[in-house]
């Protein structure tokens, strides 16, 4: 390859990163900006604050935002295990087995994936509330299910038709029990495809508002992105752009970790559970 | 409740056939166990509400007054279809969609193919940061930009105040045209590595034999793009084409935070949230979901029939 | 298929199982009864009220505070859908006025005993009692009481000949700014905020937005829309916005958007709570402000529509009300008590800027040092005017705020019919919002 051309890659790669960092970028900026420096126009601040930091870790917005925080993880982590637990049997089902109703399930998560969520609030809350499942960890877990089941049985079916299934008979075949065959073989080449799967529907839980703003109303149960909502600045009429920046901050964390680890498995999962050839 | 009789007996399973072997009924039991509880829980997170949405929107329902609910029929369509605001809200909905999906396509078509040739060093950089406007969750990604752009914190009117229409004091959120531009911008950054995914993945999929062979013959880029490249990778256009429509449509959180629905930049899915969560209007909102829920279903029906798309072959149902 | 059947209800009561533990932590705690007080987002001072109340009771009761959406439209959404469920962890609540019959009608609030009604307003501000009173009975206590001052910027008004001693009119103003290349922030965003301008500016011409709200069947509400008064007023609007005074955010700009250009000097008049005061005092305790802007500050009376016909500035503020559901009305009320005692309200306005609902309180020296402009806080109470009371305030608002935004497409001729017709149509949920 030319120098030139080298050169020319190297300017469509920094155009690249600049369009998807810059907004990432601007936020952090705007997050260590003090409330007297918000409005100085400008793109990064004039001096680097913590303020914004100390309000949503130690001050005022603490009570608000660690909560949240909590709830967001514990909220999303659970959903994310159990529409693993229940994709993962869903698609070896359908990856191994030769039963009718295979695509009946595929559609119907397929058509769940493209459900308005919107639709459906009114009626959850309604009867979440009857049950006494509003504000509660479980009353957003399980529509959560609704956001991460469909894409974790896609996914992962798509995965477990990669697993060259015949080596668990060929490992039975060897003397070893189905037990060991299973532990031995089977499980060290779907893990990758569950892992995967597991961050896609993580993702997808922790992007959640509508959910978040209407099926809870307390700490106990409200979400990151609901909670951003209720910040406020020193008095009801004042804004509060510098905390709410640092809280998104935190939030983005996670996943932008997730992503710089398993950036190479995430897209094999986005584009293996979307378009196969 | 619909949805336990449905994993207690799983419907489309036809009566067990003479001819099937013990183990082809073995078989699909276990298939129907191990998948059932899946497919039970979808049903119930969302088959479940639905109909409860289509039932209580024949109702005259007010949260505050369980009393006074009373069936009303279709009226509560009736009121809606006859409104010019449910018209302006798909009107605005349409909009968003055509122009974001139009823009992500070809963005991230031009970002597909300088990704399949990116220098083997970088991109795995690359690859991670097209990945972040994917994972930022949307009201960060649209507070980031509201932000931007506002008057009190933003930073645009100071850095492209030379370019015409700009000026220090330009409102972004004071008009219809400009919020929706803004509005716009947001949803293409944080969707259009999706599509350059989805697309990236149909152009490794173009066999490169054809390439070569187009190449010999003298095609020159264009060509081999448009007779070769493209038509090769049609199932992945659309169906990156059919689930960013589908997604741009619902689009909810960004408008919730950039106007809060001001100046006309209602989306269908804001205008159910109006009527069901602020309003409390329980029957007159459900209509309104009911209708959003027909659209998207409408939208999808016209893809997979209008385009041939078989979403079993391309999604790998062997 | 029975054994299967059992699995499978094993799997689910597993997991079931595994959500309840999950939510179950917490449970009974022995001590006295917490109340929960459900508080707007203000600058700590409810919770440090709380913290005191809690230390009075000597162990009768708890309280714990738990905090609402910022915006007062959210605030009511959670409560409402809260108490819909039949909450009874809402104890004590911090209600926006406007909202207060709507809670009331729909049987949200518990009834305020005889006696706490008899104290809660002897020697409370008139305006600020009207607006917690609901078909003619107290239904819950005021705790502060809000209102809109003009301020103005000494140097401007000055310059542009204006006698602030006197009360000015929206005509005057507008004129002012003007000839100052100044500008006069109001809130136009498509908010509660605006539905606040729009019920001063109506009530200050001498209307009213709803004249009878005809309880019992909604659809017959009666409107003073369409009357000569709101005409007056939807034209200081149209006037406004005309004379390009509004400044560039006019149709987006909200209180706080609003002191920012009042503090950097961009608008030389406003119209906003006093809040403005506190920040601008903390601005300069942070060196974030020179302390010759609050010099500059003057604070009048509400802008007239009419020269010659007193204002009547907007009422805002917290009135206290009790869940229905809530399983200790009675210390509930004991706590209310507490937390409107002269004492906290003084606290309360003197460290977070909002303003008491008892008149002696204005009288405080404490008051008087941190508010110089008290009397004239007081002075605006007495003479504010509710937002329209009506169980559906939220429609009616946000009907308005439709068709007022934004404020430089409001056409004088046209605007109240139009709100008036929305409205009506809108409550017999003949159309959508």
């Amino acid at each position: 390859m030319s120098r030139r051309e080298t050169i020319w890659w190297l300017v469509a790669a920094a155009g690249i990163l600049l369009y998807t960092l810059f907004p990432v970028a601007w936020i952090v900026s705007l997050s260590f900006k003090s409330s007297a420096d918000i409005a100085n126009g400008q793109f990064l601040p004039t001096v680097f604050a913590a303020e914004n930091y100390a309000t949503i870790f130690t001050g005022d917005a603490a009570e608000l935002f660690l909560p949240a925080l909590r709830n967001s993880f514990g909220i999303c982590l659970i959903a994310t295990a159990i529409s693993c637990v229940l994709a993962m049997f869903a698609a070896y089902a359908i990856a191994r087995l030769d039963f009718p109703g295979k695509k009946l399930i595929l559609s119907t998560a397929l058509a769940v994936a493209i459900f308005p969520v919107i639709s459906i609030v009114t009626p959850l809350f309604n009867l979440w509330r009857q049950v006494g499942l509003y504000d509660t960890w479980p009353g957003l877990i399980l529509p959560y299910l609704s956001l991460t089941l469909p894409i974790s049985i896609w996914t992962l079916s798509a995965f477990f038709r990669e697993i060259p299934w015949e080596m668990e008979e060929a490992a039975q075949v060897d003397g070893a029990t189905t037990w060991q065959a299973f532990t031995k073989v089977i499980v060290p080449l779907a893990a990758p495809g569950v892992f995967t799967t597991a961050i896609i529907a993580f993702f997808l839980a922790w992007n959640d508002f509508v959910y978040g703003i209407s099926l809870t109303s307390t700490g106990a149960s409200r979400p990151v992105p609901a909670a951003l909502g209720l910040f406020s600045g020193a008095s009801q009429f004042e804004s509060p752009n510098g905390p709410i920046a640092a809280a998104a901050v935190i939030v983005t964390i996670p996943v932008v970790v997730l992503v710089l680890i398993f950036q190479r498995r995430i897209v094999a999962g986005l584009t293996n559970g979307a378009v196969k050839g | 409740m619909a949805a336990p009789t449905l994993t207690r007996d799983p419907p489309p399973t036809p009566a067990p056939g003479r001819g099937l072997s013990d183990r082809t009924r073995a078989e699909r039991r276990l298939g129907w166990l191990l998948a059932g509880p899946a497919f039970a829980v979808m049903l119930l997170v969302t088959a479940y509400p639905i109909l409860q949405a289509v039932y209580d929107s024949l109702f005259d329902f007010r949260l505050t007054d369980p009393t006074n609910r009373e069936f009303v029929g279709l009226s509560n369509y009736g009121v809606i279809l006859s409104d010019p605001i449910w018209w302006t809200s798909i009107g605005v909905t349409l909009l968003i969609t055509v122009v974001t999906v139009a823009v992500e396509l070809v963005l991230g078509f031009a970002l597909a193919l300088v990704m399949i040739k990116m220098l083997r060093a970088i991109r795995p950089v690359i690859r991670a940061a097209i990945l972040i406007p994917y994972a930022v969750i949307t009201v960060v990604s649209a507070f980031s930009w509201q932000y931007a752009f506002s008057l009190d914190s933003g930073f645009v009117n100071s850095w492209f105040g030379w370019l015409p229409g700009i000026a220090a004091d330009t409102d972004w959120f004071g008009g219809t045209a400009s919020s929706l531009f803004v509005v716009c911008l947001t949803e293409i950054w944080k969707t259009t590595p999706f599509i350059s995914l989805l697309l990236l993945a149909g152009l490794a999929q173009v066999p490169e034999v054809l390439q070569e062979a187009a190449k010999v013959d003298g095609a020159t880029w264009w060509q081999r793009m448009w007779k070769v490249t493209i038509p090769n990778m049609k199932a992945a256009i659309m169906v990156a084409l059919l689930f960013r429509s589908l997604d741009a449509f619902r689009i909810f959180d960004t408008i919730f935070v950039m106007t809060g629905g001001a100046n006309s930049t209602e989306s269908v899915a804001f205008l159910a949230y109006r009527q069901t969560i602020e309003r409390l209007e329980i029957g007159l909102g459900s209509a309104v979901s009911v209708l959003l829920f027909l659209s998207v279903t409408l939208i999808s029906v016209l893809f997979i029939k209008g385009f041939k798309i078989d979403l079993s072959q391309t999604r790998g149902d062997r | 298929m029975s054994q299967h059947r059992r699995r499978r209800g094993a799997v689910v009561a597993a997991v079931v199982a595994l959500l309840a533990t999950l939510v179950g932590c917490g449970g009974a705690e022995p001590g006295p009864p917490v109340l929960t007080w459900y508080i707007n987002p203000d600058d700590g001072g409810q919770a440090e009220i709380a913290k005191r109340c809690t230390e009075a009771a000597a162990g009768q009761y708890r309280i714990a505070v738990s905090q609402l959406p910022r915006e007062a439209s959210d605030q009511r959404q959670q409560l409402i859908r809260r108490l819909a469920a039949n909450d009874s962890s809402i104890d004590i609540m911090s209600l926006d006025p406007p909202y207060v019959p709507e809670f009331a009608q729909a049987g949200f609030l518990a009834p305020v005993p005889q006696d706490v009604a008899a104290r809660a307003s002897e020697g409370v501000i008139r305006s600020a009692v009207e607006g917690a009173t609901w078909q003619g009975r107290l239904v819950a206590v005021p705790f502060w009481a809000n209102t809109q001052l003009l301020w103005y910027r000494k140097s401007v008004a000055a310059a542009a000949g204006l006698d602030m001693n006197r009360p000015v009119t929206w005509e005057q103003l507008i004129q002012a700014a003007r000839s100052q290349n100044s500008q006069v922030a109001v809130q136009g965003r498509r908010a509660e905020s605006l539905t606040v301008w729009i019920n001063a500016l109506i009530e200050s011409a001498g209307g009213s937005i709803v004249t009878d709200p005809s309880v019992g069947n909604p659809e017959a509400i009666k409107l003073g829309l369409t009357e000569e008064q709101a005409t007056r007023a939807a034209e200081v609007i149209r006037n406004l916005a005309a004379a390009n005074v509004g400044g560039p955010a006019l149709s987006t700009a909200g209180e706080d958007e609003n002191v920012a250009a009042f503090e950097d000097g961009a608008a030389g008049f406003m119209v906003n709570w006093p809040f403005v005061w506190t920040r601008a005092k903390s601005g300069v305790e942070d060196r974030t402000l020179d302390q010759s802007v609050p010099q500059d500050y003057g604070a009048a009376l509400y802008p007239e529509v009419v020269a010659g016909t007193p204002s009547a500035p907007p009422l805002g503020g917290i009135d206290l009300g009790v869940g229905a559901f809530s399983r200790n009305p009675a210390l509930s009320y004991q706590a209310i008590e507490c937390i409107t005692s002269a004492e906290n309200e003084a606290y309360y306005f003197v460290e977070n800027g909002n303003p008491a609902a008892r008149s002696a309180v204005f009288d405080d020296p404490r008051v008087i040092e941190a508010f110089p402009m008290a009397a004239t806080i007081r002075d605006s109470l007495e003479q504010a005017a509710p937002r329209p009371q009506t169980a559906y305030y939220s429609e009616v608002s946000a009907s308005l705020q439709r068709i007022y935004h934004p404020p430089g497409a409001v056409d004088p001729a046209t605007a109240g019919q139009r709100a008036a017709e929305l409205i009506r149509a809108v409550l017999a949920k003949k159309e959508l919002l």
